[in-house]
């Protein structure tokens, strides 16, 4: 239930010396490829057998650097980044001025404050003779410009294949700018997991920003939160913890640098999401002391509960969570009676109702369980790529809610639409990067709502957002007019016989490479 | 590839616009090709390159063209060969080969774009020889596009470029017909709207419009762009080498147009310089001049209190692609006797267009204030140009409307790239109801009781 203690994970050890963190691949036998039992995929990944293997159809599913990262890194309030790229690579930021405007400054969110980015446009010119003196002006043109406390530099697959050196230009233009530049090794083309984004840019932040504790804040508990949850969760978060005297550092995103200097001084560091806090718990603790727990999320009444539990345990506020979680299950346990009665009456045979969904590892962990609580049947899962962090809690979770079918994809909107088609689930969530999927003739809605979504009706952390995704899961199944209407008038992706053959993994290439 | 002698020095604090830019109201050619490629409906981009190049674009191109999703083969329904570090040192044809016969076999569709990247680029893969391979089987164009040989515009012409070298052969001409360029799909916000506004127009005259996207026989459409009579550019740049090339080849003249036309005046310039070009019979072209001047103005009138009662005469500002800053510029001075304070033209035209572009903002004003023009791409530089003015009014994109109450003190439109406060579908600003259209959009945002 704690710490992910699997021998598996090959590089336990984070090496700050190093200039980045190692591969997914290599720290922990990733893949973004599988489709079975998850009894099955538990099995090869504790006999090491997982094997990362080619399509011979694939889609575009994001990178390294633009999955999470050209969308989060620029929220970090008063710093800057610098983009060593083309300029392409750094367009998915351009909604950066907007990201959380649209969240009242009555809810918290600061009046004054300002996001920055730059990029170096790398051109052909730029290609042939190399662009360090380029690098090097921009990072001075950020500190001149915005003087910010730090400058994320963060590169990309044609940085990478025409070998810039970013590090000796960091060490070289470090002594001249006050801001802390913290180098993000983001090549697209290093790795084929997303994930490895999340681990490059911690190490950047651990290597470069985290400061020694100069006190240790024993009510302070860091939260990494990422971009699949919205402002309310963190309100409710923040409620809870607030309400036994504990507060929280939200990082990275909307975030100061200040912020993620002191990380090092907090009580404990909890997780939203397991597999993107992994390396920057890691970290924290190895090199600060700082404890950490990677499983639960705080989704679902009993995952919440645990998830407070464990704060308490590092906090010292034992006493105090359990008077909370008592205090609260009198406002919410009713609540979810009455949602689990409701979904237990929408089929006339009383049978459950089947959900498919899944995005990340994470939730993956967090949902499936809280599914369950809601009375919901999860007979299988997508989750976007599977490494062996997760493997303990992976088996635990089988223990928990019994087996189901996994496919391991990261945004394979063909291979999506193929499951949804044969699993025909009575809702499936989609993330808009799920192609045609959400034509259809049953439930659908979305997985989960992104930004600065200031609105409660979004939620799902916690227990107001237990109740609240609860609810909108039971909305969801009130009308299937759009996607029903979407199905039959528009044309499909794909020719029929995609959806006559069986197999959602029908072009991956067999281990002797042919296809 | 080896790393060369850094050609450049450039001096750290006073930089040459093209070194740092923050938030460049563009993306790259990949951006480009692939934004036309989607906009052809019935074509199938297949993109050779890092796996997050189609869901970067879906979020910085698509999105930010007026959050528009990638619709059936756009964003992650997109082919790509998603190549990482093994295919740099080992290549990517075999991978490419492979993606390009599965997404045949797979994908419905009439056409198939291979739209190859930065890596390909790099690495020296021979694309070209791939998609040989398949011509004879499918209809196919291969597009190099690395992402750092140019933005969004150039990507465009990229496209066409290619599709003129490997797909297009010479046909008898149709008397009538006109091709319509200088409209990026999603790069330009309104492409949708305006170019069925442009095929209307044209068609009201008589001639045989081909506005190539959103047409559902698309592969038609292309095919048919040699027999066209007249090539019609909309932009004073954007879709120029194009028509040059087509000019080239099958020698198809053409004319260009500062923008898209707005408003009742532009509209009717429009069609009399078509019209004459193509010999149209003058009485035609005034007959329905006439009538939609008629209509457009009598609706105009409707407009004339909350104008005149609460923002008459006001001076306003604007952000935006060529095309778009001309048009909306010319239509609230010439049209409303707004007063343009400065011009941003933010998509990077060539320098040899530029001296056009400013004739364009200075010459065609029916008032005597003259904007000041800026040429900038820069958000930072833009945001400060902006500062310590008295506009009332700014046109700009989503990355200035939410700061430029509290900082320009301007109640902001959004009218050119990015838009992601914007949902854009059919809206548009061309024709004679396109300038009702724009003052219903930015008058709604003062509107109150009289």
């Amino acid at each position: 239930m704690t710490e992910n203690k699997s021998p598996h994970i090959i590089d336990s050890k984070i090496n700050l010396e190093e200039a980045t963190c190692p591969n997914r691949e290599q720290r922990a036998n990733g893949i973004n490829v599988w489709y079975g039992k998850a009894s099955d995929l538990v099995k090869e990944a504790r006999e090491g057998t997982l094997t990362r293997r080619e399509r011979k159809f694939q889609q575009t599913s994001g990178c390294v650097l633009n999955f999470y990262l050209t969308v989060r890194v620029g929220t970090i309030r008063d710093a800057a980044v610098v983009y060593h790229a083309p300029v392409g690579c750094s367009s998915s930021a351009l909604g950066y001025r907007e990201l959380y405007r649209g969240v009242p400054v009555e809810l918290g969110r600061p009046a004054e404050y300002d996001l920055h980015w730059i990029t170096t446009n790398l051109r052909e010119n730029d290609v042939v003779y190399g662009a360090t003196e380029k690098l090097k002006s921009a990072i001075f043109e950020a500190q001149r410009r915005y003087n910010p406390k730090a400058i994320f530099v963060m590169t990309s697959c044609t940085s990478g294949i025409i070998g810039e050196d970013i590090e000796g230009v960091v060490a070289e233009v470090q002594p001249k700018v006050k801001a802390r530049i913290v180098p993000v090794h983001c090549e697209g083309s290093r790795s084929r997991l997303v994930q490895t984004g999340y681990d490059a840019f911690w190490h950047g932040v651990l290597k470069y920003l985290v400061k020694k504790p100069q006190k240790k804040q024993k009510d302070l508990v860091n939260v990494a939160s990422m971009l699949s949850y919205t402002w309310q969760d963190r309100l409710e978060i923040k409620r809870l913890l607030e309400k036994v005297g504990l507060r929280v550092n939200f990082i990275p995103e909307f975030a100061t640098v200040e912020q993620l200097e002191q990380l090092s001084e907090a009580a404990v560091t909890a997780p939203l999401c397991p597999t993107y806090t992994d390396y920057l718990s890691r970290g924290l603790e190895q090199e600060y002391g700082v404890p950490y727990f990677l499983y639960p999320s705080p989704m679902g009444i009993a995952n919440t509960d645990a998830w407070l539990r464990e704060i308490g345990k590092h906090t010292g506020k034992s006493k105090e969570i359990e008077k909370l979680i008592e205090d609260e299950h009198k406002v919410w346990i009713p609540k979810l009676k009455a949602i689990q009665e409701e979904f237990a009456k929408v089929k006339a045979d009383g049978k459950k109702v089947e959900v498919l969904g899944a995005l990340g590892q994470g939730r993956l962990l967090a949902q499936l369980p809280y599914f369950d609580e809601l009375g919901l049947k999860s007979s299988a899962a997508m989750c976007q790529d599977f490494d062996n962090l997760i493997l303990g809690d992976l088996e635990n979770l089988i223990k928990n809610v019994g087996d189901f079918d996994i496919l391991v994809n990261t945004f394979q909107a063909a291979e999506q639409s193929h499951i949804t088609r044969k699993l025909d689930p009575d809702i499936a969530l989609t993330c808009p990067f799920q192609g045609g999927a959400f034509k259809r003739d049953k439930g659908m809605t979305r997985i989960h709502a992104l930004r600065g979504d200031p609105d409660p009706w979004s939620r799902q952390s916690g227990y107001t957002g237990a109740i609240a995704f609860g609810n909108f899961l039971l909305q969801s199944l009130k009308s299937s007019a759009f996607q029903r209407t979407m199905l039959e008038k528009t044309e499909n992706t794909y020719k029929d016989w995609w959806y006559r053959q069986p197999d959602p993994l029908h072009y991956l290439i067999k281990e002797d490479g042919e296809p | 590839m080896t790393k060369a002698v850094q050609a450049k020095v450039s001096s750290a604090v006073d930089l040459p616009a093209s070194d740092a830019l923050e938030a460049p109201r563009f993306s790259c050619a990949l951006a480009g090709a692939y934004s036309t490629a989607v906009g052809l409906y019935g074509a199938v981009p297949i993109l050779h390159s890092g796996a997050g190049c189609g869901i970067g674009q879906l979020f910085g191109q698509f999105y930010g063209g007026g959050q528009n999703a990638g619709g059936p083969v756009g964003g992650t329904s997109t082919p790509c060969s998603s190549l990482i570090e093994e295919h740099v040192i080992f290549g990517g044809e075999k991978k490419l080969r492979n993606l390009i016969e599965s997404s045949v076999e797979l994908v419905n569709g009439q056409f198939y774009a291979v739209i190859s990247g930065c890596i390909p680029s790099l690495i020296g893969d021979d694309t070209e020889s791939v998609v040989k391979e398949f011509r004879d089987k499918v209809p196919i164009i291969s597009i190099k596009a690395a992402g750092f040989s140019g933005n969004s515009y150039q990507g465009y012409e990229l496209f066409f470029e290619s599709l003129i070298d490997q797909f297009l052969t010479p046909q008898t001409k149709v008397k009538g017909q006109v091709n319509i360029f200088g409209i990026v799909p999603y790069q330009h916000l309104f492409w949708k709207g305006d170019l069925d506004v442009i095929r209307e127009l044209l068609e009201s005259i008589g001639l045989k419009p081909n506005i190539i996207f959103t047409r559902f026989d698309s592969v038609e459409a292309l095919k048919s762009i040699p027999a066209a009579e007249y090539n019609i550019v909309l932009s004073p740049w954007v879709g120029h080498e194009t028509a040059e090339k087509l000019k080239e080849k099958f020698k198809t003249p053409f004319i260009a147009f500062p923008g898209v036309p707005i408003g009742p005046k532009q509209s009717s310039e429009f069609l009399r310089v078509v019209g004459k070009k193509l010999r149209v019979p003058a009485k035609t072209v005034e007959k329905v001049i006439e009538e939609r001047e008629k209509r457009a103005y009598r609706f105009t009138e409707y407009l004339g209190d909350i104008l005149t009662l609460v923002r008459p005469h006001a001076y306003f500002s604007v952000v935006a692609d060529s095309s778009t800053a001309i048009s909306i510029t010319k239509f609230l001075a010439n049209e409303l006797g707004y007063l343009p304070e400065i011009v941003q033209i933010a998509d990077d035209p060539h320098e040899d267009k530029r001296d056009l572009i400013r004739r364009e903002l200075l010459e065609t004003l029916e008032t005597p204030v003259k904007p000041e023009i800026v040429f900038e791409v820069d958000s930072y530089r833009i945001r400060q140009n902006l500062k310590n003015r008295n506009s009332l009014f700014l046109f700009a994109s989503s990355l200035e409307s939410p700061i430029s109450l509290a900082e320009f003190g301007a109640i902001p439109l959004t009218v050119a790239f990015p838009s992601f406060d914007r949902l854009i579908l059919e809206h548009s600003y061309a024709g004679y109801k396109g300038g009702l259209f724009l003052a219903e959009d930015f008058m709604s945002k003062f509107a109150g009781p009289l």
